[in-house]
């Protein structure tokens, strides 16, 4: 391969990359992102406080009701509205951007988007009040008020109207260029809004026929295993829902960021299938220290379960092959002398450099939780919450910053005039990450529980925990400050940046562009074929077993 | 592949040429395939080679073993459930079944209230508020009440009035009393909310507890909306000999129908001093 030195190599561009001129939904982006990073940044606040509560340091306004509203309050900002609001903004980004045509239907993602909002408010308002507090949300007998599953319902039913609207743009390209291959970023999105449709089913059915109805008082009794076995349905597949818009980045805009081109778009594909099929028929595992399912099935969704791991494996693999291809082609040589030869002054290269890194140590850490018996060791102990921030809060979300400063200079039609705060502002949030989660591994591994509102250190059993908690408050307070850097960086550009024409996004071209792909790879009706035959077999048995032979139920409790 | 001429064809996207379908067939074929023996590998070790690794030391049958793998019998492939022998004797057989709940959150019916003239006025006061030292219904949640009732009917709780009161009535009507006495004292409930005094010691043990003695605050459960079992009853404004008087029992171990044993434990580890310090604490006159 010719080494070429200079910073943004000219890839030939396919015949139909004109420049689209200005981004016609950038409103409909900005809104979305905008609503999604304001309750991020609302959510990192109130997780600094959290810490500061579970630390030995005194907290103000510490009451374990106070406390249980405030990981509500994070939990439901973090993984509702940021996630949602963030993925469908960035689905209209890449339908416009990927697809270069205009977005179908704006008016209907304009209706799903104040939907969402109207949600949004339901949920916090119920969560504020104290009528709604994780401890009895989801896991009936226990039940909130029914405005906040009704909210929560709203912000679902908008998705749906954001993956099918989704569909729709694909579908029309696809009638509008027979035979050719759907671009990648594009694929995937719409793969994501396939694999979310299929998510959503399990909680919709927990939401419609248990919860709502116990919380307006139809029925007197609930069914808790069925309850808690279609919640796990949606909840591991729900991460790769936020999961996905990380990966288009790694696939789609690293490799071109870093100047070269993406190692194999056929990886991509498979790898984005790979996630609809192995990412839904695994949620027992969460529920391996539960008696109402049995060890077969079990074990079953563990197989399947260690099967997730392959797409990402791919990825790890493609990606770093496609950074190889950009260091070398920057004049990089050796064995690792291409990774010096990145330019890592561009925040995308830079994010998704850090997000492998904790990809690394989080992904480690979410093989053991998985394995059915060592997941007994740590159950419910703050090694899951490691688990689940090094991956949601750190490989995630590092890229949806990368991604928003990618977006950013096509919504507010201006460059930004310097990338040192963007990367000091990824730097931080990597230390601060690290910084906190890495004593929480090594206190779960000490038994140290999740959700707990306070400790007693005087208590000589678990006093040791205590600098270690004080460890991961400082790596909170960290990431507050990057997180607040992170919305200054993006409210500044909507001022003061250079301005500029272009909204053009420079999506990675494949070192080998695709002519036409198989069917299979261009579309979702073998996977969703698939994804039903694994479903019943996964799913099947543990779901009948609840109407073949019905346990006793619980009384239900609902809030006076 | 090289470029061609756009054929319309029917097994392929619109518009693919013809070669594409048998790269396509190829496809779906292979796929399917993988994805069904990666599923084939799962079901064997999951349902028949781990269980059949396992029943040896359960003393299983294979048969035995793989119904219980798959959940068709109850029980561990790995682990032979031992039948129990013994015998269960819980402290209370109150059951919160939807029935009685119905009653109790009814609130104020005319049954209630006509039972609740008739037998419990005449000690426990008109709206329950009584004044000597028999314990004040004011302010109680429906589901206290009831739990003490039931209690005395089924014998977990003795007394000289109240077995013989509770035994004459059916579980029904107990919860109609309940609910109505709930009901019309809701005016009292101003009795939780009463702010407390009391030494620094004894406001600490009811606010936090005492850790190194594993005793947990009183507050943690014995107020409205902290989340305690759904029969605890309100404390704050209860008389102090009342309390004074069941604490001790319960340390002595003659009053035994509190669910898990929580009271009995927490009462001996109280001295008597801080016992009857807590009562006047509660009571809310120093």
């Amino acid at each position: 391969m010719a080494t070429v030195a200079e910073p943004f190599p000219v890839v030939p561009s396919a015949p139909s990359s004109s420049v689209t001129g200005e981004l016609q939904c950038r409103r409909l982006v900005a809104y979305h992102a905008w609503i999604a990073f304001a309750a991020f940044a609302v959510a990192c606040l109130l997780g600094v406080w959290q810490m500061w509560a579970r630390s030995p340091l005194d907290a103000p306004a510490l009451t374990a009701s106070n406390y249980f509203r405030s990981v509500t309050l994070h939990g439901v900002s973090m993984a509702f509205v940021l996630t949602t609001f963030f993925i469908m903004g960035f689905g209209y980004f890449v339908a416009e951007t990927a697809l270069r045509r205009p977005l179908p239907g704006q008016k209907f993602a304009w209706g799903a988007f104040w939907l969402g909002i109207a949600g949004v408010l339901m949920a916090a308002l119920s969560v504020i009040s104290g009528n709604a507090s994780v401890l009895y949300t989801f896991y009936p007998p226990l039940t909130a008020t029914v405005w906040y599953y009704l909210g929560l319902v709203l912000v679902v039913v908008a998705s749906w109207v954001w993956c099918l609207l989704m569909i729709v743009a694909m579908r029309s390209w696809k009638a509008a260029n027979p035979g050719k291959p759907v671009p990648l970023a594009m694929f995937a999105t719409v793969a994501n809004a396939v694999m979310w449709l299929w998510t959503t089913v399990g909680v919709a059915a927990e939401l419609l026929f248990q919860m709502i109805p116990a919380a307006l008082g139809w029925n007197g009794m609930v069914d808790v295993g069925l309850s808690r076995t279609l919640f796990s349905w949606t909840l591991h597949a729900i991460v790769y829902f936020w999961l996905f818009p990380s990966y288009i980045a790694f696939y789609t805009m690293a490799p071109r960021a870093a100047g070269g081109r993406l190692y194999s778009d056929t990886m991509g594909r498979l790898a984005f299938i790979l996630f609809i099929l192995y990412s839904l028929p695994v949620g027992l595992h969460h529920l391996f220290m539960d008696p109402e399912h049995s060890n077969g099935f079990k074990f079953i969704q563990m197989f399947l379960t260690a099967l997730v791991s392959v797409p990402t494996l791919l990825t790890i693999f493609t990606i770093t092959a496609s950074m190889e291809v950009a260091g070398r082609m920057r004049g990089g040589t050796g064995t690792l002398g291409w990774i010096r030869a990145l330019p890592w002054h561009r925040p995308m290269v830079l994010a998704t450099g850090l997000a492998f890194l904790m990809l690394f140590f989080g992904g480690g850490g979410g093989l053991i939780n998985m394995s059915y018996g060592m997941n007994a060791m740590v159950h419910n102990t703050s090694w899951v919450t490691a688990h689940f921030h090094l991956i949601f809060g750190g490989t995630v979300v590092i890229m949806y910053f990368a991604i928003a400063y990618a977006m950013w200079p096509a919504i507010t039609g201006r460059a930004f005039r310097s990338l040192r705060p963007l990367n000091l502002q990824l730097w931080l949030w990597f230390v601060g990450m690290m910084v906190m989660t890495l004593p929480w591994h090594y206190t779960g591994l000490q038994g140290q529980w999740r959700r707990v509102a306070a400790f007693d250190y005087s208590d000589p059993m678990i006093a040791s925990w205590g600098p270690w908690v004080i460890v991961s408050l400082v790596g909170g307070i960290i990431l507050a400050v990057s997180a607040l850097l992170f919305i200054y960086n993006l409210a500044t550009l909507h001022r003061s940046g250079i301005p500029q024409a272009t909204a053009e996004v420079p999506y990675a071209e494949a070192v080998h562009p695709p002519e036409r792909v198989p069917a299979s790879l261009n579309g979702f009706g073998l996977w969703n074929i698939l994804v039903a035959v694994l479903m019943v077999v996964a799913y099947g048995y543990p779901i009948a077993q609840f109407f073949i032979d019905p346990p006793p139920e619980a009384v239900i409790h609902r809030l006076n | 592949m090289a470029e061609k001429p756009v054929i319309p064809e029917e097994e392929s996207p619109a518009g693919a040429p013809a070669e594409q379908a048998a790269v396509d067939r190829r496809w779906r074929l292979y796929a399917s395939a993988t994805v069904g023996m990666a599923l084939m590998v799962a079901i064997i070790l999951g349902l028949l080679l781990i269980p059949a690794g396992q029943r040896a030391n359960a003393g299983l049958s294979l048969y035995e073993a793989i119904c219980r793998a798959v959940g068709l019998t109850p029980g561990s492939p790995a682990q032979a459930q031992p039948v129990s022998t013994a015998v269960s004797l819980p402290v209370s057989q109150v059951s919160w079944d939807p029935e009685i709940m119905k009653i109790l959150e009814g609130g104020n019916t005319q049954r209630g209230a006509q039972l609740a003239a008739r037998t419990c006025a005449a000690c426990h006061g008109e709206k329950g508020l009584s004044q000597t030292n028999i314990p004040s219904l004011a302010g109680q949640s429906p589901y206290a009440i009831y739990k003490q009732l039931h209690d005395y009917r089924t014998d977990a709780r003795a007394h000289p009035q109240m077995t013989g009161v509770a035994k004459g009535l059916a579980p029904a009507d107990l919860a109609a009393v309940a609910a109505y006495f709930a009901e019309a004292s809701k005016e009292y409930t101003a009795i939780g909310g009463r702010d407390l005094l009391g030494e620094e010691n004894i406001e600490k043990l009811a606010r936090e507890g005492d850790s190194r003695r594993r005793i947990p605050a009183c507050l943690s459960c014995h107020l409205n909306g902290v989340g305690g079992p759904i029969e605890t009853p309100v404390i704050i404004g209860q008389n102090r000999e009342y309390m004074i008087a069941q604490l001790n029992a319960y340390a002595d171990g003659t009053r035994k129908n509190d669910v898990y044993g929580r009271m009995r434990d927490i009462s001996q580890k109280l001295t008597p001093e801080e016992r009857a310090e807590l009562a006047r604490f509660f009571q809310g006159t120093l």
